[in-house]
């Protein structure tokens, strides 16, 4: 390129292989059909009824799930505007651990509301301020919707939990809440600490064995360690254990060591004093009292040897997190290494430790009924491995539920009720604004007629005739009214008994319109070329990512 | 042509041609950051090769970021990083000032003068011009007590080009206090005692001011407390791992016995070194319900956290050098080098040293401190680039209330300064100039306008109308800045809106600079390699 020809503007002044892209029609509108895009995607998977998607990544791993929180992870958007909604939804999904899908879908449908404002010739500045009016003022109306009472709980009893939970676990196992709700909630109140604002989401684990179904599913107050025992003690009841963090071994010094030997007599006994080093050291932890020895590294052969004379049982946790997580389980204190003293103080206990074999894989279950901030676990049991994953989602999702309620255990109605009174209230607002922020306000609070809609869509019902008859229900003073899906009719939610928390709302609607403003705030992008490596792999023909 | 007698594959342009070049060059670039400008300015998102997202409205992290490659655009994207350095804000406004005394320029040469005319031009304004601030600026007396007042208008009037409104509101307060409380009397103020530090989680209104100190790290062993309170702090820079001798050594043994006394005689200094602080901890926090926080910027190994842990010590290591100074001025104490002769002057004090988990990342909050001189910016975003919008304007609104305690002056904004300058340099300075240079200071005056235009321009209005009203109110004798809402003319002082004296002067000075340098080229070589694959 010479210098004669070097073009007037900005695209002269990049390096070659920058794209940039600016004004209302090339940014603005282009950035909305990105993430309508992207929600058009999305919303069907909203609700008990949504459909699952099958995303195969990069990898080639299979997912086949109605989470968005996994769906646009997997995605890999690359468009810069869809990617500040995946942004969103995952910092919602950071955040409470639920309603990612809420996040884009909602995102989505107020980007094309404000599209259509922008047609009508609304300055994109003049949605932004109608839209963040919008959301400071549900913020205040959502706070009015909160089921009374709602906000003291008791967070270890059962059924206010379930009551809870439902709605999280029920849209992504639709039908088999009744199942999973009452596991979740046992092994969240069973590793509830006092205080449960200090709840660990850690603390519930997940365990996924293949076979069975739902039904075998148990919760194991616990751990259920994958793999086999190292020795040949297989099963052991109301032992004492000690956690050695290092590897159950001779010791080494960290400088390199050379044995020194002059003759064969000193080689033989070499061997002896070596022998005689570890036996002592796996005496002190049988005198000690503890019958299992769990350790982090490897256990040597010598060592093995005389656990085994010993009749100690050997164990072997290979990673860090789940060597704390044991010591948290059996309330051991995790040793550095095999001293010649054991100090009592330091052991755990543990009620039982055995080896199962649970659908042709062995596992060795934890057992510990004392409570305390133990560690529980869920066993999941399911036929495929695609299904188990998804169930350890909602699982989270549930968990994380449980997260959530502790620290602020209001509801509101769920099942499109909360909605659609906040789309009434809202509309009612912009009537009592004058500026031409009132249309952009009108249109967010249309916006949430999406979600009813879609429930209902995704449910086989139609729609408008659910819309109509819910703001009806709710003009006549009915504001707890939602939809039935099995029915097909509008209800009163109390009856269906679907809430949602309120957190998982305030937070879902406000990343989603912070989101929607931002991108709305954009009118230039300057894109780089983008940087080398290893090309991504064609996707296999036919495999396309929408369904 | 001479040059190309003598290298065949050199590329030139010469008189017009490279002239053009160059104000075409620098009117595309104040194309670009035009739209920037202000409290109503948009966004500009960036993707960067790896399909990062930024956003960013700050002209210097824009230009920064956007890879420009012509010559000339360079040269004025180096001067507004120069801006950038000296005041720490203003970068869009001299791009797009330089932008314009280009244009104005343009129009005079085409006319048929002589550049070198125009650049005295230029010359005689701009010391006109600075003179004309010194009268103009608004003098803020900053004694012991500053006024905060006036610290918060100044963060504002920076803090909401860059950020909305509400962010800025509640940013400018933080920004204020987080200045004052490192200022000391009678020093210059170092920024880099404000640590800014980010978490991704909750909103960006969630960002807030630590009087102490945040650690993006936390302790490495499982038994030590989450959460001490009333801390006894040792900040030291001593190694409490085992360290290989650098020669290459080997033990000799012959029997296990000796084995063990060798790993023993090994870990036997650093343990003599953790005894101590355990020592000194004893001693100290005897028979009291205190705690003792080591915080260590060498690495402590695993059996030493295990016997600090024991003794019931919280302690962090691989703290970064900077936080070092930092927690030394924020608890008091002082760094330590060796455990040799430790006394309990040499520890710093804390209410409540906590940590704070975020998924994967874990964070250690020293707070409570009794004389904070060093202080947090906790940073708080849902995501990625909100962290780095808000930080850059926090950076910013540090500089800013910095240079006004520096300058003890203010200059009043929203486009005041802009226009009383150039109607002084019309009706005064412009009649004192003899000859052709005459069209000189009318351009540069005439240039001074694209501020307030720009302000204008952004915000929707009719950029004529308003500078005719802004003009008129001034050869009324009243200094009115814009209101960016309506287009009326408003009183800066009034409403708070207060430039930087520092960024000002700055962009008085180095604008005519660089565009009196880019007028006078007349040849335009590129010879040598050519870094470029020919298209």
């Amino acid at each position: 390129m010479g210098l004669q020809t070097q073009s007037y503007g900005i695209q002269g002044m990049l390096k070659e292989g920058h794209k940039h892209l600016s004004g209302l029609d090339e940014a603005v509108i282009k950035n909305i059909d990105a993430c309508k895009q992207l929600s058009t995607i999305t919303r069907t998977s909203l609700g008990p009824n949504g459909m699952n998607k099958m995303v195969i990544n990069h990898l080639d791993k299979l997912f086949v799930t109605s989470d968005t929180a996994t769906i646009v992870n997997e995605l890999e958007v690359q468009h810069p505007a869809a990617k500040l909604l995946v942004l969103a939804g995952k910092a919602q999904q950071e955040e409470i651990g639920d309603g990612a899908n809420l996040v884009v879908s909602f995102a989505g449908e107020l980007l094309q509301s404000a599209e259509e404002l922008i047609r009508m010739g609304l300055h994109p500045s003049d949605i932004i301020i109608g839209y963040t009016k919008a959301i400071n003022k549900l913020v205040e109306i959502l706070e009015g919707l909160v089921e009374e009472g709602s906000n003291i709980m008791d967070v270890r009893n059962k059924d206010e939990v379930i009551l809870r939970m439902r709605a999280p676990v029920a849209s992504k196992q639709y039908g088999q809440e009744d199942i999973l709700c009452p596991l979740i909630a046992d092994a969240c109140i069973q590793v509830c600490p006092k205080n449960p604002t200090n709840f660990n989401v850690d603390n519930v684990r997940v365990a996924k064995l293949l076979g069975g179904g739902l039904h075998n599913c148990t919760t194991v107050r616990g751990m259920v360690l994958k793999g086999d025992t190292v020795g040949s003690v297989k099963r052991i009841e109301k032992a004492k254990v000690v956690v050695i963090a290092g590897g159950v071994d001779t010791t080494a010094t960290e400088t390199k060591g050379t044995v020194l030997i002059h003759s064969a007599e000193q080689l033989e006994n070499y061997a002896k004093t070596e022998e005689a080093k570890v036996e002592e050291l796996i005496k002190a932890v049988a005198d000690s009292g503890a019958k299992v020895i769990v350790s982090g590294a490897a256990v040597g052969e010598m060592a093995l040897h005389f656990c085994e004379r010993y009749k100690l049982m050997v164990l072997k946790i290979g990673s860090k997190f789940e060597l704390r997580r044991f010591c948290r389980t059996t309330g051991a204190v995790a040793l550095l290494k095999l001293g010649s003293v054991v100090n009592p103080d330091d052991l755990g206990y543990v009620d039982s430790i055995s080896v199962e074999e649970i659908g042709g894989s062995r596992v060795t279950v934890v057992r510990n009924e004392q409570g305390g901030n133990s560690v529980t676990t869920v066993l999941l049991r399911a036929s495929t491995d695609s299904i188990l994953d998804d169930l350890e989602r909602a699982v989270d999702d549930g968990v994380n539920t449980y997260k959530a309620l502790c620290r602020d255990s209001r509801i509101v109605p769920g099942a499109a009720a909360t909605e659609i009174e906040l789309a009434r209230k809202l509309k009612e607002f912009s009537f009592t604004e004058t500026g031409l922020d009132q249309y952009a306000i009108a249109k967010f609070a249309e916006s949430f007629e999406m979600i009813p809609k879609t429930l209902a869509e995704n449910a086989g019902l139609n729609a408008m005739e659910i819309i109509s008859s819910l703001y009806a229900e709710h003009s006549a003073g009915n504001i707890k009214v939602g939809i039935d899906l099995e029915g097909g009719a509008c209800k009163d939610v109390s009856t269906l008994k679907i809430w949602d928390l309120f957190v998982t709302k305030f937070h879902a609607l406000k990343y989603a319109a912070d989101a929607v403003c931002t991108v709305l705030r954009v009118d230039q992008i300057i894109m780089s070329k983008p940087a080398g490596g290893p090309g991504r792999r064609d996707q296999p023909a036919g495999m396309d990512n929408e369904d | 042509m001479s040059v190309r007698v003598l290298n065949p594959n050199a590329e030139v342009l010469n008189k017009s041609a490279a002239l053009h070049m160059n104000i075409n060059a620098a009117k595309g670039l104040q194309d670009v950051l035009k739209s920037n400008l202000g409290p109503k300015g948009t966004i500009k998102m960036l993707v960067g090769g790896a399909g990062d997202i930024k956003l960013t409205k700050d002209g210097n992290t824009l230009l920064k970021e956007m890879q420009i490659q012509n010559p000339t655009a360079i040269m004025i994207a180096r001067t507004a990083v120069a801006q950038d350095d000296t005041s720490g804000d203003g970068t869009t406004s001299t791009v797009i000032f330089i932008g314009e005394l280009m244009k104005q320029a343009e129009r005079c040469i085409d006319e048929g003068m002589h550049p070198r005319v125009v650049v005295d031009g230029f010359e005689i304004a701009k010391r006109a011009t600075l003179e004309f601030l010194e009268k103009f600026k608004t003098p803020v007396v900053m004694g012991d007590g500053p006024d905060k007042e006036m610290l918060k208008m100044v963060a504002r009037t920076t803090l909401r080009t860059k950020l909305y409104e509400a962010l800025a509101d509640q940013l400018t307060d933080i920004v204020v206090n987080s200045v004052l409380c490192i200022r000391k009397p009678e020093e210059p103020i170092d920024l880099f005692m404000v640590e800014i530090m980010h978490m991704r989680h909750k909103f960006d209104v969630d960002t807030r001011l630590v009087e102490g100190l945040v650690l993006d790290h936390g302790s490495r062993h499982p038994d030590m407390k989450r959460r001490a309170e009333n801390c006894h702090i040792l900040t030291c820079n001593v190694s409490l791992e085992y360290e290989k001798s650098e020669i290459n050594a080997g033990f000799f043994y012959s029997n296990a016995e000796q084995r063990e006394a060798m790993v023993a005689a090994e870990r036997r200094s650093v343990d003599e070194r953790v005894r101590k602080i355990i020592a000194l901890k004893n001693k100290v926090c005897n028979g009291t319900e205190d705690n003792f926080v080591v915080i260590n910027q060498k690495g402590i190994d695993p059996p030493s956290l295990d016997l600090l842990a024991k003794a019931g010590i919280v302690a962090l290591r691989r703290a970064k050098r900077r936080n070092m100074e930092r927690l030394v001025l924020a608890c008091g104490g002082e760094a330590v080098n060796s455990v040799d002769d430790l006394t309990a002057d040499c520890l710093g004090w804390a209410g409540l040293v906590y940590e704070h988990v975020l998924g994967e990342e874990k964070y250690t909050f020293v707070e409570n401190v009794k004389h904070p001189n060093s202080c947090t910016i906790l940073i708080k975003g849902p995501n990625d680039h909100t962290i780095a919008q808000i930080k850059d304007a926090v950076r910013d609104g540090l500089r800013a209330v910095k240079n006004t305690i520096e300058d003890e002056a203010v200059v009043r904004g929203a486009g005041a300064f802009e226009v009383a300058a150039r109607q002084h340099l019309v009706n005064v300075v412009k009649k004192t100039v003899k000859g052709r240079a005459q069209l000189g200071v009318q351009a540069f005056a005439d240039a001074l306008l694209i501020v307030p235009k720009t302000l204008a321009e952004n915000s929707g209005l009719d950029t004529q109308d308003v500078i005719i009203s802004l003009t008129g109110e001034h050869d009324n004798g009243n200094v009115v800045g814009l209101n960016q809402h309506t287009g009326d003319p408003i009183d800066p002082e009034m409403e708070g809106i207060f430039d930087n004296y520092a960024v000002k002067r700055q962009l008085i000075n180095s604008g005519p600079v660089i565009a009196s340098q880019l007028l006078l080229v007349d040849e335009v070589i590129r010879a040598g390699r050519n870094m470029r694959k020919p298209t």
